[in-house]
Formats: structure tokens, sequence, C-alpha cells
């Protein structure tokens, strides 16, 4: 996207791209200022009123700690979130080291099963792994929600991809050197595949943090409950007259993913998007 | 001399066999943790699921052996026939909104400015990084007939907001429009990325034989697309069946009167709700072989039309 416009429009058609696009904007930015606007309202203008708060007040942000133990739900979340994340890394460095860079007896066969449980929907194997983790004494626990997880096929598809596409010369000069394979994943590939480490990590942990279905059937109480199944509990238990610490509720718990992407936003497009089209 | 050297320690080059030994067991090692952990959280379960549909399983007792009956009981019941149909609505409805509406928005952003490209870039990831629990509640809130955002804009009007979730027959629509507000931005960024890869020299020279921008578009830019309109709708086809799970979960439950409901919701509700396992599994496998019957197709129906640049 470096020249100008690639296409000419004529002025009819530039005028529907910009309302196009304008509607496309105005749909995602409203409600997430209508939301975060409620959120520093005081409890007499949350009804009626006007959208915005006239005496904008940060006391909704207190008030939801006190009406919910979020406090605790933001630690499991965060806790479960960085061990999984950790360990699908791990896991799947691991494997896409051997898929890339040793020959095997079974090695397409065991790849084409990797990325075939990507196809295979969690409807599928929801129960089973339910029935196993409540038989493994893991339900309502951090083991249930991270261990089940830790295996992340994209993760293994998209590292085996950067180790593929890494200079055969700099292994070849690692062995003349003396690198056995162990050395030359930690002090030559590692370094150089970091970024794309990172951005796999951000994308896993994006995920992992907005994840509902599996924490909602393995989860019940504050030993485990996250974030999310938090925040679903108290807008069942609000009547309508706990409107803005809910709304505080869901800005505090929108917050981890959308600093992630403000803080590394170019690598997650990139990222994202190369996932999207390859995985 | 070469091989000598990349063998490394003395060691290693007097025990040859023992080192190639271990060369071979190595990679294995290294499977070892995804291998099992994929064996036992994925594949396994698979086989579990097709068993349990097979099976009547009860308390303190052996399972018994009840063949096909699981799946008779499913046919005969009016849920899993609302379900069904609704999944096929799911499906249908979602594609075009998810597919086909993020062309022209691509189209457009990549047609704006480098710096308006990029702000636009960041405002349709948004909802990406929103979790669907936000969302649902998010949307929930907006059309909340009595004290949503879109009431308090029509009252003033002398208009009624519509009770859109409540009722049976605009509640699927509903949650359809709320899934496609979800990933129409995620996916209007792959096109754009599709969009990006093509050559400047072959709109160039288009425009030099004259070629109107419809011209250009329609016989060069959407055919260089449609790989990633391919995959658009492979994904979102899996997308759709799964991830509005979550919006029906909080905003409707199911209902009113099974409107909402899906099979992958109704196989969860059999498993936890009514603990009818049999039912849940059946459902659960008839869902992916329908999946897959929908993905052969689509790959046959798509898949010649397909062209690589």
């Amino acid at each position: 996207m470096r020249n100008a416009a690639p296409l000419t429009l004529t002025p009819p058609w530039r005028a529907i791209g910009n309302i196009v696009l304008f509607i496309a904007t105005l749909s995602i930015v409203v409600p997430l200022l209508l939301v975060i606007a409620t959120s520093l309202k005081p409890p007499t203008e949350i009804h009626g009123g006007l959208p915005w708060p006239q005496e904008p007040t940060l006391g909704n942000y207190g008030d939801v700690f006190d009406k919910i133990p979020l406090g605790l739900y933001f630690w499991n979340s965060a806790a479960t979130t960085a061990l999984r994340v950790g360990g699908q890394l791990a896991v799947a460095l691991l494997a896409a080291y051997a898929f890339a860079r040793f020959e095997f007896r079974g090695r397409d066969l065991l790849f084409a099963l990797t990325l075939g449980a990507m196809m295979l929907p969690h409807s599928l194997t929801f129960l089973p792994t339910y029935l196993m983790i409540s038989w493994l004494g893991w339900f309502d626990s951090w083991w249930g929600l991270i261990v089940p997880n830790l295996a992340a096929p994209v993760g293994v598809f998209l590292l085996r991809q950067h180790m593929l596409a890494f200079p055969r010369d700099l292994l070849d000069a690692a062995a003349i050197d003396g690198a056995g394979p162990w050395r030359a994943l930690w002090l030559v590939i590692l370094p150089n595949i970091q970024p794309a480490l990172a951005a796999i990590g951000i994308l896993l942990f994006i995920d992992c943090w907005n994840e509902y279905f599996w924490p909602l059937i393995i989860t019940e109480s504050q030993n485990a409950m996250t974030v999310q199944i938090g925040i679903r509990r108290f807008l069942d238990a609000e009547r309508g007259d706990e409107l803005g610490p809910l709304m505080a509720g869901v800005v505090l718990v929108s917050l981890p993913a959308m600093a992630v992407f403000l803080w590394f936003q170019r690598r997650i497009l990139e990222t994202f998007v190369s996932a999207g089209l390859k995985g | 001399m070469s091989a000598s050297l990349t063998l490394g320690h003395a060691e290693a080059a007097l025990r040859p066999r023992a080192r190639r030994h271990a060369r071979h067991l190595l990679p294995w090692l290294l499977l070892s943790p995804l291998l099992l952990l994929l064996a036992v959280f994925t594949y396994w379960p698979l086989l579990h699921t097709i068993y349990l549909s097979v099976v009547d399983v009860r308390l303190y007792q052996p399972d018994r052996f009840v063949g096909l009956a699981n799946y008779q009981g499913l046919f005969r019941s009016p849920s899993f026939s609302a379900a069904a149909w609704n999944t096929v609505i799911y499906i249908a409805l979602s594609l075009p909104l998810k597919v086909l509406l993020p062309i022209p928005i691509a189209v457009f952003v990549w047609c704006a400015g480098a710096r308006m490209a990029a702000l636009h870039r960041s405002i349709l990831f948004v909802p990406t990084l929103l979790s669907f629990v936000v969302v649902s509640i998010l949307w929930i809130w907006m059309l909340n007939p009595v004290m949503g955002m879109f009431q308090s804009v029509l009252r003033p009007l002398g208009l009624q907001m519509p009770a859109l979730l409540s009722d049976a027959s605009t509640a699927i629509y509903t949650i359809i429009g709320v899934s496609a507000w979800k990933v129409i931005g995620f996916n209007a960024l792959l096109y754009l990325a599709g969009l990006a890869s093509i050559p400047r020299e072959l709109i160039e020279s288009m425009r030099l034989d004259g070629a109107s921008d419809w011209r250009i578009t329609r016989s060069l830019l959407l055919p260089l697309l449609s790989p990633t309109i391919y995959f658009v709708a492979i994904t979102s086809v899996l997308f759709t069946v799964q991830q509005v799970f979550t919006p029906i979960n909080i905003m409707t439950g199911g209902g009113p009167a099974n409107a909402t409901t899906n099979l992958f919701y109704l196989a969860y509700e059999m498993a936890f709700e009514s603990f009818n396992i049999g039912f849940a599994s059946a459902t659960a496998l008839l869902l992916f072989i329908g999946l897959g019957a929908l993905a052969a197709l689509k790959a046959w129906l798509l898949g010649r039309r397909v062209h690589y640049a």
C-alpha cells in the first residue's frame, strides 16, 4: 500500500465508498464509546439523559469489584492464560522443530493429523474431554483450564513455516562448530524466530483470554472462574440497576487484549492476517 | 572431511551407531508432548464420542449398547429438527454477510489514502479483540426495548423499539447480525492482505488499455482474490457453527421456543441440562458429518474456480 490509490474511483463510486466506510466505522466506534461513556456515569445519570456523562466518575470501576470478586477472576484468567500460552508455545516449538528439521518415518502422516486437529471442532470432542477432566479430578481447577488446551496446532503450523524458511547455511555453520540439535535450536533458531514466536504468543493470548465455552463448562467457583464467565454471571445477576458497574466490568475485561493490540499493533495485524490466510 | 566435522564431539565420532540411534529418537522426543496431547484430548475424545453415541450410559451399571436408537430418538425430537433447521439458516444467512460484504469494504479501504487505510485497519480489527461475551452484553444493552440505546433514540421520534431478542421471528436474525458484526472487519482485513499482494503492473496495464474500475474489479481483482474468498467461506462455516454458541447462550439461551438454538447448542444442553450423553454425542456427530459434507461440496464447487496467482 505504498503507492497512491490503486483504483482511481469515479466520483459516484468514491462517494459510495466513503459512505460504506463511514457506516462501518460508526457501527464499530459508536457502541464502544457508549459503553465507555456509560461506565463513567454516576447512578443518577444511567437511565435517560444524555449518552455521555455530565459528571464523569470512576465510581463504577470501584463498585464492580464490590459486587463480584473481579480481582479473583482476573487472577485466574491472567495466571491460566500465561501458563497455557507458555505451554502452548513450548510444545509447538519442539514439535515444529521436529517437523521442519528432521526426516523420520511417518512424519507427513503425523503432520496431517496435527493439521486435522485444527479442523475438528470443539463441539465434537467436548463431552469426552469433560468426562475425562472430571475423572482426573480437574473439574473447577486451573489444571482443567490449561492442560486439555496445551496443543495448539496453529502454532505448530506457523512455527514450522518459519523454521522451513530459516537459512540452511546458519544451521550448517552451527553444526560445523559442533552444536548438537538442542544447541542449534536454543542458540541459533530461537533467537532468530523470536518475532514470530512473540506474534503467535499474542494470537494465542487473545484467543485464550476471550475464551468462553470451555471455562463455562469446566469451572463453577472462584477457584477457577475466568473473567469472561465472571462478567457473564454478573449480567445474569444484575436486574438493570447495576448497568454502570456492569459496563465498567466490560471495559476492564476488554482492556488486556486492547492494550496488547495497541502495543504490538503492526505485528498483530500481520500475524492475524497471515495466520488466517495460511491456517 | 566435512562429514567428520559435522559429527562434532569425538565421543560421537567413536560411536557412530549409538549416535545415529539418538538422532533417530530425537524427533520423537521433540514430538512426544504434542502427540500425547493430541491423542488424549483430540483423537481419543473423537473415538469416545462415536462410542457414546451408540450406547446408553447408566449410573453404576455398565454401558448398554443400543445401536442407532439414540439417532432415532433424535430424529423424533422436535428440538432436534428445530436446531438442525436453524443451523442451516445460520450458515446460509451468515455466509453472504461474512464472506461477501467484507469484499467491498476491503476494496474501499484499499483505495483510501495510506493514512486513512491505516486508521480503518485498526478500527476494523477492534471487534476481533473483544470477547464474544463482551460483544453479546454490548448488543443486549443496545437492543434492550426498555432501556437500551436504540430505544432512547427512537422514542423521541415517536417510534417504539421492537423486542428483537424475545420475539421468536426476529431473534435468530439478530444473533446472525451480531455474530457478523464481530467478524466482518477481520474478514475485510484478510481481503485487504490479498489485495495488497496483487501486482500493480497488472492494474496499470489494464488501465492503459482503457479498462474501467468496474472491469478491473471484475476481471482482475475478484479472480486474484478467489483463494482468499474460498478460505473465508470455508472458515466462516466452522466459525458460524462454533462461535455463535456464545451469543446464543448469553443473548437468548436458545429460545424463545427453540428459535435460536443450533446443533452445537443443543448438544451442550443435552449434555449439561438434560444429562443425556447419548443424544448429545449423536447430535455432535451428526453436526460433524453435515459440516464435513458441506466442506466437501464447497471444495468441489468452488475449488474448480479458484485461481492461484
